[in-house]
């Protein structure tokens, strides 16, 4: 593909716009030809359906040639602990159990710490891994295996310290709802490949939602087809894509073509485009009820690939959800995000503390994403697909001690945090940005979360600055007014 | 913030957004620029700077050659710099357009970028403007405050239009429109028949379809007034507050829960239920304003003025454990401020909130001065208690305490404890039902609030007490300066926006399409509206209504809807001519009837109402229709959603339940909100989740069986009588006789399955037991679901 020029794809543009103004007012008269010939509904020679019906999820180019083409964004919601996971701190444990210096905290706003508290060595050990030596906890022994695939960043950083604003700035670069997350900027920027299954699909699995709600994968003010659809594990894999008991694939055929044929005559009669457009959602529809379930079924995939996942067929686990990341990308979905909630190790008891509540997390987590990101590259589909795993902000590298619980637990920390990335133009097997000694602030290569974005959407393609919507009266980003591309982080 | 432009930066024009698609982000950036309200200069006189041109230099030019930057050295936002030109030479030659660098350069001559470089270029329009000014001297007149943006401007009663086909009208708002469409040279579309106009105004007065006994009647009626008569009726039934109060809630944020991570439940069903008490009442719509925004301030406020005040408390509430409540009391207020600008004032106030507004001429001080009016009041719930209850209450309340001192006293004595426990379980059972209200806090003079740097809540500035922007109207001398004077400000004649605001609305559930599109925005940054004389008649009409009609009074809402619905602008058919397509595709001038498709509620209460099953009972608690499992799944919540029992199952829309993080995903599926914050206007989308949706969810299987239950009761004794009986169920009209034959075809089809296989007869029409007539039950069903699902059948046509 070529490189982005702004003045012939302004020529382009003026081109098409010159021929819109001949054709007729507004609306394309082409575009709608095309469609309703695709229907049968205008008198042409039968003509077989397009690949590029015009559709707002229709595949569009890129600002300028991108070295990703879909994301996968593994969501740590809860937020995991980084001083457990990612970046160690000897001097931490060296001062374990003394209270932090009054200096640090003064002034600062705790979720729920009280008083001054204390600091709180990590109790898991970590080792260098790979080539590149990458520092990582014993919790994550999967991950320590693609320790040369990934870029671990330490110097992550947000404004919000509350789970659900926290999320949904994470999401869509606003802690207030109303704004559109990124997997919808990035399917209204550059559509879908597949015309059988939506451009941003969700995953779910954890002990329950993300905190935000569906805010997190909301489109905000930009059109609903842009939201994110959730694929459920349990029940109807999208919402009503089953046919109803005692309804066969040939009556829904049936009663399909009924209703095509009544509202072509409609359409004879009103001539609303409308209407054209309403037959050919119902004819991807009925095309959905048969490619959704045919990719939710992992069943299909041979027992070497389920080994690798720890895949367990009809459970709702985070190892499923990244096998069916996979078949999604694969089919050309832009964008899948995977939830899975039980980070927020507060240590109010042994359920979520660091010694027991922290290691399950990994557990159920380690292996799906490590095998993941193993897979993707063993098929050669790394290098064009950016995988995300992070939460939406860090843990305080002192113990919570809520009501004076015994058991050790972090409270939420906005001010550093870790993330990894991989794929999909990421320089791999490299670690950017440094924390101070007890992994209190960013000392090094800071990263808001506005830069995260910028840099995901730069790796797609598109100038963060230049994928816009005009609404309420201005031209709004997901960056917002920031942002900025981390170079370091591209290969 | 330097806005780039890119090929991704138009709006989709929402109607047509899936036919189009990515061909319509060419097509729409035409249609996107802004066109100037005010009509080109007649030919005689000269073109103005200040009115004419700078508004295009600063909308096209400033954002690259203003004072920010200035690319090729050059800046259009001062005379001296903009005559001085850049690198490629000087830009304006006085007299001579060809040949000036401007012109050229927007023409896109010469082999170089056609400007603004990037955005949509300037329309035929605009550049003959441009061509024109600078023919005739290119006159830079500057330190000329430009006249006040149209908005801002008390509206006038314009007179009305000369038109040709004076036969044609029938109101006033018909010469309006009549007088733009003849200029464009187009015809009015025919009226539409009878059985179509029926539905639509059915649809869009009390959102739910006429029987075919009410359109028969309405067929056999042949009075001059048959249509009037209708259109009374319907604005009398208390079914109009509900269809009335849907985009209210929507602008109010109204939901049953709090939002954010835990979204437990709230009780403040008793504002919805207020919403449609006064619209069914046609509480004039200044007093609509005052009782929601300060109610509790008015003199002796009632109970049901108190509750009004729930507008306001459908703000959302963050319960995580750490947040900082003053900061989430704060951004409560900042939600206020948005939402009482974009719903009264069509304006984008919430700007300003962290530096001046860039368009509109709102300082970041007015910002916070208008927020102080907000920054006074505390948040109570309100408890509807009877007196007897209260009495009941307190007496008992007394009495455990009593009792309560012998327990303490005497652990031994077993008869205390028994009647304390007793008497506990008692108070327990007194309920009352409650609702969020707004209470202002005692205090003298008005209200302040501290201005916040870059709008950032830990960043304190200066004290700021409450005023209102200054090109607004003056504050009415006589009110206090607190938020029963804001509202009383908002609710007067002398506001430039708010009748404008509110009859646009109308105007866009009626027509689809407000008469300024961006119904949120009506600043410089909005669309100039297509019939500005309408809209400025209408509000004074609003206003002051001077045409003589059954119902006419200051602010009447209902007026408004009547003088709309008995227009021959809205009597016309809505067929879309190849010409129409061609000339108006998105119908702005009015040549036809509006048709589209209907809102996410309504499609559900239709479907009710064609089956039968739809239940008619108003207000109340929020109810539980059917909803799949797992769709509720917060965290730190055992709440579940408990499918209701009886008819509450068969509700309208507007009282299922609302969770802000887990909407409806049926209404959300058909571009519902998730009420976390204000909206003035839904897109319309068409998707393939919606026919899953109306196909599969058990909810319109239901209907589906409904209706044809109704169908073989009522419809008579023929399968075509049944089938021509359902298809009028939904549609108002009869079937044509190719429509009849093909869903005949159909029956007959399903029918020769079913009576092969009883059983898949019986599953799907999920029947206890086996019955002879379930074959031609469940044929049926597959017909009246085959109905539901036309594009008819949820599209105001």
């Amino acid at each position: 593909m070529e490189p982005f020029d702004p003045v012939s794809e302004n020529l382009k543009a003026i081109t098409r716009r010159h021929f819109f103004q001949r054709a007729g007012y507004g609306i394309g008269t082409m575009a709608l030809a095309a469609l309703l010939q695709e229907e049968g509904l205008l008198a042409a020679p039968a003509q077989q359906p397009t690949a590029n019906r015009p559709d707002p999820l229709s595949p569009k180019r890129p600002h300028f040639a991108p070295k990703a083409k879909r994301v996968i964004f593994l969501f740590m919601a809860g937020a995991p602990s980084q001083v457990d996971l990612f970046d160690y701190k000897p001097k931490l444990n060296q001062y374990d159990g003394q209270p932090i210096p009054e200096e640090i905290v003064q002034g600062e706003r705790f979720a729920f710490i009280k008083g001054t508290p204390k600091l709180l060595g990590s109790p898991h050990s970590f080792a260098k891994h790979g080539r590149s030596g990458q520092e990582i906890s014993s919790l994550l022994p999967w991950t320590a295996k693609i320790a040369d695939e990934i870029a671990i960043i330490r110097s992550m950083k947000t404004e919000q310290f509350n789970h659900a604003p926290a999320q949904i700035f994470m999401n869509c670069g606003h802690q207030l709802p109303g704004r559109p997350s990124m997997g919808a900027w990035l399917t209204y920027g550059l559509g879908s490949e597949n015309r059988d299954l939506p451009g941003f699909v969700v995953l779910l699995s954890g002990v329950n939602n993300p905190d935000g709600g569906k805010t997190c994968w909301g489109s905000g003010f930009l059109p609903t087809v842009y939201q994110g659809v959730e694929f459920r594990s349990k029940g109807d894999p999208v919402l009503f894509v089953s046919d109803p008991p005692g309804m066969s694939r040939q009556a829904r055929r049936e009663s399909l073509d009924a209703l095509r044929d009544l509202n072509r005559e409609r359409f004879r009669l009103v001539g609303d485009p409308e209407i054209a457009t309403r037959i050919a959602s119902y004819e991807l529809a009925y095309r959905m009820q048969t490619s959704v379930p045919e990719l939710m079924d992992i069943r299909s995939e041979p027992e070497s690939v389920h080994k690798l996942y720890g895949t367990e067929p009809g459970k709702a686990t985070f190892s499923n959800n990244c096998l069916l990341a996979r078949r999604l990308v694969e089919r050309g979905v832009r964008f899948v995000q995977l939830y899975h909630r039980g980070w927020d190790h507060h240590g109010e008891s042994q359920y979520n503390d660091l010694m027991n509540g922290l290691p399950r997390l990994c557990r159920e987590t380690d292996q799906g994403a490590a095998a993941l990101i193993m897979d993707l590259k063993q098929r050669g589909m790394l290098d064009e697909t950016l995988v995300v795993w992070g939460g939406e902000f860090g843990r305080t590298p002192m113990n919570e001690g809520r009501d004076g619980s015994k058991f050790p637990g972090r409270d939420h920390h906005p001010r550093a945090f870790s993330i990894w990335m991989a794929g999909g133009g990421i320089k791999p097997g490299i670690t950017l940005g440094k924390t101070d000694e007890l992994g209190y602030n960013v000392v090094e290569d800071p990263v808001d979360v506005h830069d995260l974005h910028a840099t995901m959407l730069h790796l797609l393609g598109i100038d963060h600055t230049r994928l816009v919507y005009r609404f309420q009266g201005r031209l709004f980003r997901l960056t917002d007014v920031y942002g900025n591309v981390v170079k370091k982080l591209l290969a | 913030m330097r806005l780039q432009h890119s090929f991704l930066q138009y709006p989709l024009g929402m109607t047509a957004l899936l036919l189009a698609g990515s061909l319509l982000f060419a097509a729409n950036a035409q249609s996107s620029r802004q066109k100037p309200a005010r009509p080109a200069p007649a030919k005689s006189a000269k073109v103005d700077f200040v009115h004419d041109v700078q508004p295009i230099l600063k909308a096209s030019c400033y954002p690259c050659h203003g004072s920010e930057q200035q690319l090729g050295g050059l800046r259009l936002d001062t005379r001296a710099a903009a005559f001085r030109g850049g690198v490629s030479g000087k830009s304006i030659l006085p007299g001579k357009a060809k040949e000036s660098l401007l012109l050229q350069r927007i023409l896109g001559e010469g082999g170089k970028p056609r400007m603004p470089m990037g955005f949509a270029p300037l329309d035929h329009r605009q550049t003959a403007l441009i061509r024109r000014w600078i023919e005739e001297g290119a006159a830079w007149r500057e330190n000329v405050t430009a006249r006040k943006h149209w908005a801002y401007v008390k509206p006038t009663r314009p007179p009305l239009p000369e038109v040709k086909n004076a036969a044609w009208v029938r109101n006033p708002i018909d010469r309006f429109v009549l007088a733009r469409l003849e200029r464009a040279k187009l015809t009015p579309s025919p009226p539409a028949d009878k059985a179509t106009l029926i539905r639509r105004v059915y649809l869009d007065l009390i959102g739910l379809p006429p029987s075919p006994q009410e359109v028969d009647a309405f067929l056999q009626d042949r009075s001059p007034d048959a249509y009037e008569k209708v259109v009374d009726r319907l604005l009398a039934s208390p079914h109009y507050g509900e269809r009335w109060a849907r985009p209210w809630l929507d602008l109010a944020r109204y939901a049953d829960s709090n939002g954010y991570e835990k979204d437990g439940r709230r009780s403040i069903w008793l504002y919805r239920d207020w919403v449609i008490n006064a619209l069914n009442r046609d509480m004039p719509y200044d007093q609509f304003t005052i009782e929601q925004l300060a109610g509790d301030m008015l003199p002796g406020a009632t109970q049901s003025q108190r509750i009004a005040t729930g507008f306001h408390r459908n703000t959302m509430l963050n319960e995580e454990g750490g947040v900082d409540r003053e900061e989430q009391r704060w951004l409560t207020i900042v939600d206020r401020v948005a939402t009482t600008a974009s719903v009264w004032m069509g304006t984008t106030l919430a700007c300003a909130q962290c530096h001046d507004h860039k368009y509109d001429p709102f300082s970041q001080e007015e910002y916070y001065r208008f927020f102080a009016f907000f920054d006074n009041s505390d948040e109570p719930t309100l408890e509807l208690i009877s007196p007897e209850e209260a009495k009941r209450r307190a007496d008992l309340q007394q009495e455990a305490a009593v009792l309560e001192q012998r327990v303490k006293a005497n652990a031994q004595d077993r008869e205390a404890a028994d009647r304390l426990e007793r008497v506990r379980k008692e108070l327990a059972a007194i309920q009352p039902p409650t609702t969020l209200v707004m209470q202002e806090k005692p205090g003298s003079g008005p209200p302040a609030t501290y201005y916040r740097i870059k709008g950032a809540y830990l960043s304190r500035g200066k004290k700021m007490t409450a005023a209102t922007p200054a090109v607004l109207n003056p504050f009415p001398k006589d009110r206090p300066v607190n938020r029963l004077g804001l509202a009383y400000w908002l609710a007067s004649r002398d506001h430039p926006l708010t009748a404008r605001v509110a009859v646009n609305r109308a105007w866009e559930q009626f027509f689809g399409r407000g008469l300024v599109e961006t119904t949120d925005d009506f600043g410089t940054q909005g669309r100039p509206p297509t019939h500005p004389d309408l809209l400025d008649w209408l509000a004074v009409e609003f206003m002051e209504p001077s045409v003589k009609r059954p119902g006419a009074r200051p602010w009447s809402m209902k007026a408004l809807h009547r003088l709309i619905v008995t227009s021959a602008t809205y009597r016309q058919s809505s067929r879309v001519t190849p010409l129409l397509l061609e000339r108006d595709p998105e119908n702005r001038l009015l040549a036809r009837g509006p048709r589209f498709r209907m809102e996410a509620e309504m499609i559900r209460d239709n479907a009710l109402a064609a089956s039968g099953l739809l239940s008619r009972k108003i207000g109340g608690p929020s109810v539980f229709p059917y909803q799949p499992e797992g769709v509720w799944d917060v965290p730190y919540s055992g709440d579940r959603w408990t499918l209701s029992e009886g008819e509450d199952r068969y509700r309208r829309g507007l009282y299922t339940f609302w969770r802000r993080t887990s909407p409806y995903p049926a209404f959300m599926t058909f571009d519902a909100t998730s009420r976390e914050f204000c909206t003035t206007r839904r897109v319309r989308t068409n998707t393939p989740l919606q026919a899953l949706t109306l196909l599969n969810d058990p909810g319109y299987l239901e209907a589906a069986r409904g209706l044809a239950q109704r169908m073989r009761r009522e419809g008579g004794d023929t399968v075509q009588q049944q089938i021509a009986y359902g298809f009028r169920c939904c549609l108002a009209r009869r079937p044509t006789p190719a429509e009849l034959a093909r869903l005949e075809r159909l029956y007959q089809q399903q029918l020769r399955r079913y009576q092969a296989d009883p059983k898949a007869a019986q599953a799907f029409l999920g029947a206890e037991a086996e019955k002879p007539e379930n074959p031609a039950l469940a044929a049926m069903k597959v017909v009246a679901s085959v109905m539901l699902n036309l594009d008819e059948a949820i599209t105001k046509e």
